[in-house]
């Protein structure tokens, strides 16, 4: 059945749409889709509430390129309209979540018409909608749909960027990051200090030692029980969470809707790869809800969407500016709009194993009903670049593949990955999702989850990302990571009592060794470093008497065993990995450690003057061509 | 029933260790020590009771982690801790056995036959019964091959990371394990080639083909290498760590295995071998290399278990290395003779071959019978072994195991213990403990005297009259006089040099005379 074009005042060329077709029919009739193709578009977006030209654009039917030809020859002119006037009034007849489903806005009243912005000026339902709303006929501007998004998000969409800023900090304050340090906690701190100062006073040599052996020991334990964990997680090696098999089983009209947020700033150079990366994904196209989360001020990243020339596989969101300018804001934001049943976030270089979520389907159809999360592996595809992304390989192969997996086996609460981490979408939801105010929120949301009772889970599938390979850059991203895990430590470290109750002595001890030991091991090691150095190499006498016999004893025993060991466990995680030409490079480790440092006092830094500054680490900057992590 | 067998395997464990105590604590009464426990014993009681700076006591004695196994159990009583230590250790070895068959099979043959090892095959009640670090040597060496064999088939990190963690162990245990490492070199690169994917099936020929393609090449060198530096660089990392600290606090490297005072080892090796040599008989069995054949007729069953990895050439080729690195060991150390251990490795390890591939060949009836021949064979030849064993140790051990009647061998150390408890406790008295450690260990205030590790033992050994009340000196028929300062050349030197010393005989033994000095 065809459609007519509403007698509606739209801007057009003298020669506008001769044939008086619909949009649809247009896009058929210039061959851009089929009729079946058009068909299931109309189909789905029945379905899912969506607009036809909001399913062509950003399900892979039709590129922006295309569209925008199709209807300019059909005699549309598209107009820009960041610039036009509006009014609140009229705005406020409309949500966001119809606005940008139809990819339409209306702006305001003007000669007794609503002006009405839409990317598709023959949306029959949009402007049934705006004649029934303001009861007047709609005066159509067509514009891009980009353009509109952005206008909508930035104009209706305050509300929802409030409350992805302010909604866990209202429900559960305790749990938010907004505050850094609490009163108790700045007490307890600088009673702590002011002791060891009074002490170092008194008794120089003897607070000095047993700070040094306290320092030794706890240094000694964090080690060995890294090992520990290490040998649980890599004792499960050949245990297979999902095989093939159950893969295979998936009934694929079963499969739930999944939701994929890829929060990006400025990240214009990965647009095309990140859609590749996408369309490999093994997983029905129509159950995919991808949403690519731009800032509102990311003109370049949203120039970059425009001019592809070929179609795109995700739905543009605009985060409206609201400080803190983070990622987890940026996540709130987009899980407002979210879909799905299962959600995920992956960054924009990130190349999934193509059957990644269907393996994580299957497995949550496995799990218990307490299992919320599933956290993937992550490692890098640029591993053999320079030192750095092999020393970053090392560290993430056995982080994730053996740390991760031995915390999950010992049920102490696992400090999530930045991406790759699946949720059940209510689930996290009701745990106030993201603190938008903490830098290292899948840390934070990891521990959060284990308070409430919920347990995370482990999936053999990896995520590959591209290694920093520049230090200024990696350090600067690993600012980040340490000032949140410094973030996190603070915010569950309000109260112990209540944490112990919550998590359980292991969870506490795990959360202490892994959240709180991290940031402060990297404070440490380089002042242990010179102490130690300056003995050994300089002799220094005052040094000397800080090191008798049996403190010197534990010190070399710590800085060699611990050595060791930690660079023993990277040794297995890249064995593991059979990345066997990276194996030496653990012997290394003790330089990377040094950068570490150098990062932790940066964090620390920004955590006393700038806590919720997003360190923005670059990403596109690996030569090394990337790929798809194909599962045959 | 079968829920039940780990609780009757700790059941018979338990039962397993009273037994082992039993004897060990009656061969003990009946007078039998070691060098190796009373060296243990005497550098436990320096730990609790001794003066002065103890660190390098706690952190130098080797092998270390025997001497910490023993001082674990010191707290009651550090005369039994080693029998204590080797009685649980060897119970526990049965269990770690005992449980990986019971995983494996539910044919209770096959653990009664490891029982009847460990209830009465001589090596096994030397083991347990000794107060010996053996017990700990051939834990972590079942464990070791355990994983090493394991990983061939599991190809997991795991089990490789864990064998080298044993294999670590293990040479803290006994340093001479270290040498192991050399017989692996060209099994690892075997199984790198191995592991190859490559159409040909000939070794020689995919050799030949890996070293030919720069590609398979890299992989090849690639492969290899990180399998050695997964196996093999926290052995050799925490002997130089090791050697690090033994440099620090004893400005040597090797003083842990060349010290008469950090390890039992350096004079108790030289005295057998000096005790043995002075026989009129040819030692034989002790040349290479007949001692791969001595090891076939001691322990039959490594040929049975040779036999049921006939198909596996890294396993077969795993199970040989041992007898490579005894051969090893006995022209390395040309001049000192194979104890009772290296013998027992094989034992242990034949059982890991049962435990791991008995239960699955196909002709089992066979197979039991022979292996019931075998166990019987193994225990006379243990017997024989122990009985003509060139360590005398051994041969004494034999002897009061099969011939319950008191041993003299101690007496005088004990005589001259006794007497040193009877002084005032004002008294110093001045001891090397180099060679006068078994007297030690039978003292009972270790804080009266005055040793090398102690800071005032140079000056006290320069002008005794100041620092102590009495010298303990090592009489010319002591067997050891000469690995001492404190011999009998040491007193006319000291009175030589001091006119002024008086020195009076107190007490004399064979061995000792204890001087008062005035």
């Amino acid at each position: 059945m065809r459609t007519s074009v509403p007698d509606l005042s739209v801007n057009k060329s003298p020669e506008f749409n001769p044939k008086g077709l619909s949009i649809p029919e247009l896009l058929v009739s210039d061959g851009f889709i089929t009729r079946a193709e058009r068909g299931r578009i109309e189909k789905f977006a029945n379905k899912s509430d969506l607009s036809f030209i909001k399913v062509a654009l950003s399900f892979g039917h039709i590129s922006r390129k295309n569209y925008y030809r199709s209807i300019a020859n059909a005699g549309y002119e598209v107009q820009p309209i960041r610039e036009l006037a509006f009014d609140k009034d009229v705005l406020s007849k409309i949500e966001l979540e119809f606005a940008d489903s139809h990819l339409a806005l209306p702006l305001r009243i003007e000669n007794n018409k609503v002006v009405t912005v839409m990317a598709d000026p023959t949306d029959r339902l949009f402007v049934d909608f705006i004649r029934m709303t303001y009861n007047m006929e709609p005066e159509i501007i067509v514009a891009d749909d980009l353009d509109i998004v952005w206008f909508s998000h930035k104009l209706i969409g305050e509300k929802y960027v409030k409350s992805a800023v302010f909604e866990l900090l209202n429900r559960d304050p305790d749990s938010s990051a907004l505050t850094t340090f609490t009163a108790p906690q700045l007490v307890l701190l600088f009673l702590l200090l002011g002791l060891i100062a009074a002490g170092l006073v008194l008794n120089f040599k003897a607070v000095t030692i047993i700070l040094n052996v306290a320092m030794s020991v706890f240094f000694l334990v964090a080690i060995v029980f890294k090992l520990f964990l290490s040998l649980v997680g890599s004792r499960f090696e050949l245990h297979q969470a999902v095989t093939k098999d159950d893969v295979r089983d998936l009934i694929e009209a079963d499969l739930p809707v999944y939701t994929i947020l890829l929060p990006v700033y400025k990240e214009d150079k990965l647009i095309k790869k990140l859609i590749w990366n996408l369309q490999s994904l093994d997983y029905p196209r129509e159950k995919l809800d991808v949403k690519l989360l731009i800032e509102e001020d990311d003109e370049k990243t949203l120039n970059a969407v425009r001019n592809l020339d070929f179609p795109a596989t995700f739905e543009v969101i605009i985060v409206p500016f609201h400080m803190p300018q983070t990622k987890p804001k940026a996540c709130n934001y987009g899980l407002l709009f979210a879909r799905g049943e299962y959600l995920t976030i992956y960054d924009a270089e990130d190349i999934p194993d193509t059957d990644q979520l269907k393996k994580v389907v299957s497995l949550f159809n496995k799990l218990p009903e307490n299992y919320i999360c599933v956290q993937s592996a992550l490692n890098y595809f640029n591993r053999n670049e320079n030192f750095l992304t092999r020393m970053f390989t090392l560290e993430y192969s056995y982080w994730f593949d053996y740390m991760l997996p031995g915390l999950d086996t010992l049920d102490i609460p696992i400090p999530l990955g930045g991406t790759s981490n699946h949720f059940k979408m209510a689930n996290l939801i009701e745990l106030g999702a993201w603190d938008p105010f903490n830098v290292t929120e899948d840390a934070d949301l990891g521990v959060r989850a284990y308070a409430k009772g919920y347990k995370v889970a482990i999936v053999n599938s990896t995520t590959y990302e591209e290694a920093n390979n520049e230090p200024i850059n990696w350090i600067r991203q690993r600012s980040r990571w340490i000032k949140g895990y410094m973030q996190t430590y603070l915010v569950h470290m309000r109260n112990p009592a209540k944490l112990v109750k919550k998590i359980g002595w292991k969870g506490f001890l795990g959360f202490n060794f892994f959240v709180g030991a991290t940031p402060i091991t990297f404070l440490i090691y380089p002042v242990l470093l010179f102490v130690f150095l300056s003995y050994v190499v300089f002799n220094i006498a005052a040094i000397k008497s800080l090191f008798p016999d049996w403190v010197l004893f534990i010190s070399i025993f710590n800085l060699m065993v611990g050595n060791i060991l930690m660079i023993y466990v990277n040794m297995m995680a890249v064995f593991k990995r059979r990345f066997y030409e990276l194996i030496l490079f653990a012997i290394a480790n003790p330089i990377y450690w040094l950068m570490h440092s150098a990062a932790a006092y940066m964090g620390l830094y920004q955590l006393i003057v700038n806590p919720f500054y997003w360190e923005k680490t670059n990403h596109g900057l690996s030569k090394i061509n990337n790929p798809t992590n194909v599962i045959k | 029933m079968r829920s039940k067998r780990p609780l009757y395997l700790l059941i018979i464990t338990a039962l397993l260790a009273a037994y082992y105590l039993f004897l060990g604590i009656y061969l003990n009464k009946l007078g039998y020590y070691n060098q190796e426990s009373l060296f243990y014993i005497e550098k436990t009681k320096i730990l609790f009771d001794g003066l002065g700076n103890r660190l390098k006591i706690m952190g130098l004695t080797s092998p270390m982690l025997p001497f910490f196994g023993t001082f674990i159990f010191s707290f009651k009583n550090s005369l039994l801790a080693p029998v204590f230590a080797s009685a649980i250790g060897t119970a526990m070895l049965f269990y770690v056995m005992a449980s990986t068959l019971t995983k494996r099979s539910h044919d209770d043959f096959y653990l009664l036959l490891i029982l009847v090892v460990f209830v009465f095959h001589p090596g096994m009640l030397y083991t347990a019964c000794s107060g010996k670090s053996i017990y700990m040597v051939l834990i972590f060496f079942y464990l070791f091959f355990f994983h090493i064999i394991r990983y061939y088939k599991s190809n997991t990190t795991f089990h490789v990371s864990i064998a080298s963690i044993c294999l670590v162990i293990l040479v803290f245990c006994d340093y001479k394990f270290i040498w192991l490492t050399l017989f692996f070199i060209p099994l690892v690169l075997f199984i790198a080639i191995q592991s190859l994917n490559l159409g040909e099936k000939e070794t020689i020929f995919r050799l030949f083909k890996s070293f030919n393609s720069p590609a398979l090449r890299r992989k090849l060198i690639n492969k290899t290498f990180a399998i050695y530096i997964i196996i093999f660089i926290l052995p050799l990392s925490t002997v130089l760590i090791f050697k690090m600290l033994n440099l620090t606090h004893a400005n040597d490297l090797d003083y842990f295995i060349d010290s008469p005072y950090a390890t039992w080892t350096v004079l108790a090796d030289r005295m057998s071998f000096e005790q043995a040599t002075s026989f009129s008989h040819y030692q034989s069995s002790q040349i290479s290399p007949l001692v791969t054949a001595s090891i076939a007729l001691f322990c039959p069953m490594i040929v049975v278990a040779i036999y049921l990895f006939r198909h596996n050439t890294y396993e077969t080729l795993t199970i040989m290395a041992p007898f490579a690195f005894v051969e090893f060991l006995q022209i390395k150390y040309d001049k000192i003779f194979l104890s009772y251990e290296y013998f027992l490795i094989f034992l242990v390890l034949s059982l890991l071959c049962l435990i791991l591939r008995g239960h699955s060949h196909d002709k089992q009836m066979h197979m039991k019978t022979i292996l019931s021949i075998l166990v019987l064979f193994q225990l006379y030849t243990g017997y024989t072994f122990l009985k003509k064993s060139f360590i005398s140790e051994e041969r004494d051990f034999a002897t009061v195991l099969f011939n319950p009647a008191p041993v003299d061998k101690q007496a005088g150390n004990r005589e001259m213990a006794d007497y040193i408890n009877t002084l005032p406790s004002n008294g110093r008295i001045l001891i090397d403990d180099a060679i006068a450690y078994p007297v030690i260990s039978f003292t009972d205030h270790v804080q009266r005297l005055t040793l090398p590790y102690q800071e005032t033992y140079l000056s006290a050994s320069e002008a005794p009259e100041h620092y102590v009340s009495y010298i303990l000196i090592a009489t010319d028929t002591n067997p050891m006089t000469s690995y001492t300062q404190l011999n009998y050349r040491y007193v006319p030197a000291i009175k030589h040099s001091d006119n002024n010393l008086n020195l009076q005989k107190v007490y004399e033994t064979d061995d000792w005379i204890l001087y008062k000095v005035f």
